[in-house]
């Protein structure tokens, strides 16, 4: 049997790597919960966060928390690109969005993250690529954690928090929420149903793009083109046991997850750890579809 | 076309001697896609063997990749619920024949008939649960099942934890061209006799709406359920004459890049149809064969961007989009 301190040791990593999970998480929480849509190429942007954090730090020396800042810019950008460029199309002029839009929106950005996979492949290799950022540990209680996993999971629930003061206190945030729930009635209120879509998409790739930034802490075996296919299921398993479009639901699920993996790693071995966290979703789709938050 | 047409009666004329009257006459009320398909079929069974090898080892390659695209356009070309981890299958009947070849001995015949039985199995349990999610909840419940496959063999040692079963079982490449062929053929009669008649019709209605198919009394959940029985089948099936191909099985079987070609080959050639499948493997699988030793990653750029412009632009993939837009022609292309 496993020690208590090993278990309570893999529960504060499991809660930090949680909040890391739900910041990315988060992203896709937004896009989805708003458009109605879900983006398949997810992971791909997580990897382009990634590398972007990287390459801040091979030139400038930023570390990844000064990198999310520059990363989350231009998820703004490319998310509204994105939204303009895949959605747009789709979601136009409509007040329900039907089987047929997800259907087609989720084929395109499969697409999508086919092409940014192999762009990446044939920019960056497919070598794994490490970060240098050791900001030393912290001994808590005669735990040691890394400082870093610490800085980057309090960065992460600050993105939450602050997406939530945004969502709810301000008047494109009430918008964005207007929105997501009835877009005829939005529409009705004064509400632009294009730009509200395209600055919650441009969000939610800001909040995506600075957690893969966060995540470079956590890629011990480096970052590679690779990344997004097996994070990109980890935020959909997220989403749906926090439940889509509830805001606390993506820190909830991450912290879940997060937990699963670390604690689950300390009695089995790391592949059943794995399976098991990407399995959770099957009973919680089937008991509970709207997620295990009320 | 002048000088085509005496050449072809006289042709047909000929198949008339061959064939009795009345079989003739069932052959010709199949319509052309099915003759045509049924032409293509018979003509690699009877000119396989004669060709290089080279050609008959890239045929056999060519009839897998068919295969899984058949199989993937029977549950998300027919039904609409895009099956993501389709891959979970190919990867259970590489398995399961590599398993029984090496542990049991069994012959790879037995092995492949495994694999379909497990892929059809899984099925069965997988589609159970999450058939009854729509659109994005059951993509991702589907796409989480190859990842868990992935790590639960890299993690069992009686499955070479993660090196996988490499197998030693010689260069057998005709038994696997015709196991391969047999069933093609099958999933192919079977892909267009699901599209005729009263099923024919209910699959529609369940793609459009399914609310609407089951108040007028389709047994819809059956429906699917049994559609996406028989596509993990013969995805198991062809993912064991894979393993069979490349003497061996490896945890790399469940990759997704696997699962996302062959939902790009029916999306390039038209979901849901009968002629589609097949354009899209032929699409896909030619290309990769001339550019996999140039720019490897320039096919699936390639894919990629077509799967984008083909969802945003043309749904109908090319199939469907010539349906559309020429109506003559629909009677050939279905």
């Amino acid at each position: 049997m496993a020690e208590v301190g090993t278990v309570v040791a893999s529960l504060v990593y499991g809660v930090l790597l949680g909040f890391v999970f739900a910041a990315i998480a988060h992203g896709l929480n937004l896009i989805w919960g708003v458009t109605k849509v879900v983006n398949a190429a997810h992971g791909e942007f997580i990897m382009l966060g990634a590398y972007g954090a990287y390459f801040l730090n091979l030139a400038w020396g930023l570390d990844p928390l000064l990198a999310s800042v520059v990363d989350a810019g231009l998820g703004l950008a490319v998310g509204v690109v994105f939204y303009f460029a895949f959605l747009y199309r789709e979601l136009r002029g409509k007040d329900e969005i039907g089987l047929q839009s997800e259907l087609v929106t989720l084929v395109a950005t499969f697409g999508l993250s086919l092409v940014l996979v192999n762009v990446g492949i044939i920019a960056w290799k497919g070598d794994p690529r490490g970060l240098r950022y050791n900001p030393g540990n912290i001994v808590l209680g005669g735990l040691s954690v890394p400082l870093g996993g610490v800085y980057v999971g309090l960065a992460s629930l600050g993105i939450i928090a602050i997406s939530h003061v945004f969502l709810s206190r301000t008047y494109l945030g009430n918008a964005i929420r207007a929105y997501s729930q009835d877009i005829a009635a939005a529409k009705l209120m004064g509400v632009n149903p294009t730009s509200v879509a395209a600055i919650a998409t441009g969000i939610g790739f800001a909040m995506t793009m600075a957690g893969g930034a966060f995540l470079t802490v956590y890629l011990r075996a480096g970052i590679t083109p690779f990344v997004g296919l097996t994070y990109a299921p980890i935020s959909f398993v997220i989403v749906v046991l926090g439940g889509r479009g509830k805001m606390w639901g993506s820190l909830v699920g991450g912290v879940t997850i997060g937990v699963l993996l670390d604690v689950l790693q300390v009695f089995v071995p790391v592949e059943i750890a794995y399976a098991a966290a990407f399995l959770v979703v099957i009973p919680v789709l089937a008991l509970a579809p709207e997620g295990i938050l009320r | 076309m002048t000088i085509l047409r005496p050449t072809f009666l006289r042709l047909r004329a000929m198949s008339l001697r061959i064939l009795p009257g009345h079989a003739w006459g069932k052959v010709r009320a199949l319509g052309p896609t099915a003759q045509g398909l049924g032409l293509v079929l018979a003509v690699l069974a009877v000119v396989g063997p004669v060709l290089p090898v080279a050609i008959f080892v890239l045929l056999i390659l060519f009839m897998i990749y068919a295969t899984w695209a058949y199989s993937i356009n029977l549950i998300t070309g027919m039904t609409g619920y895009v099956s993501f981890g389709h891959v979970v299958f190919v990867g259970t009947g590489g398995y399961a024949l590599g398993y029984g070849v090496k542990v049991w001995n069994i012959a790879p015949f037995a092995g492949v008939a495994l694999g379909g039985v497990l892929g059809a199995v899984l099925a069965l349990v997988i589609g159970v649960v999450t058939l009854r999610l729509r659109g994005a909840y059951f993509a991702i419940a589907t796409l989480v099942t190859p990842l868990a496959a992935f790590y639960i063999v890299s993690g069992t040692p009686a499955l070479g934890d993660g090196s996988g079963l490499p197998m030693n079982l010689g260069f057998q490449i005709g038994s696997q061209y015709y196991t391969i062929w047999a069933l093609l053929a099958a999933e192919v009669a079977l892909t267009w006799w699901v599209t005729r008649g009263r099923l024919g019709l209910g699959i529609r209605a369940l793609r459009e709406d399914e609310d609407a198919a089951r108040a007028v009394g389709i047994s819809v959940s059956r429906v699917k359920l049994i559609l996406y029985i028989l596509s993990g089948g013969f995805a198991g099936a062809a993912g064991a004459v894979f393993a069979w191909y490349v003497s061996g099985v490896f945890p790399d079987s469940f990759n997704l890049l696997f699962s996302l070609t062959m939902l790009a080959m029916i999306i390039i050639g038209g979901m849901g149809t009968v002629l589609g499948p097949m354009l899209g493997a032929v699409i896909v699988l030619i290309p990769h064969q001339i550019l996999i030793r140039i720019l490897p990653q320039g096919e699936p750029i390639a894919i990629g961007v077509s799967v984008i412009l083909i969802a945003l632009f043309l749904p109908g993939g090319i199939v469907g989009t010539i349906r559309q837009y020429v109506p003559d022609a629909r009677r050939y292309f279905e």
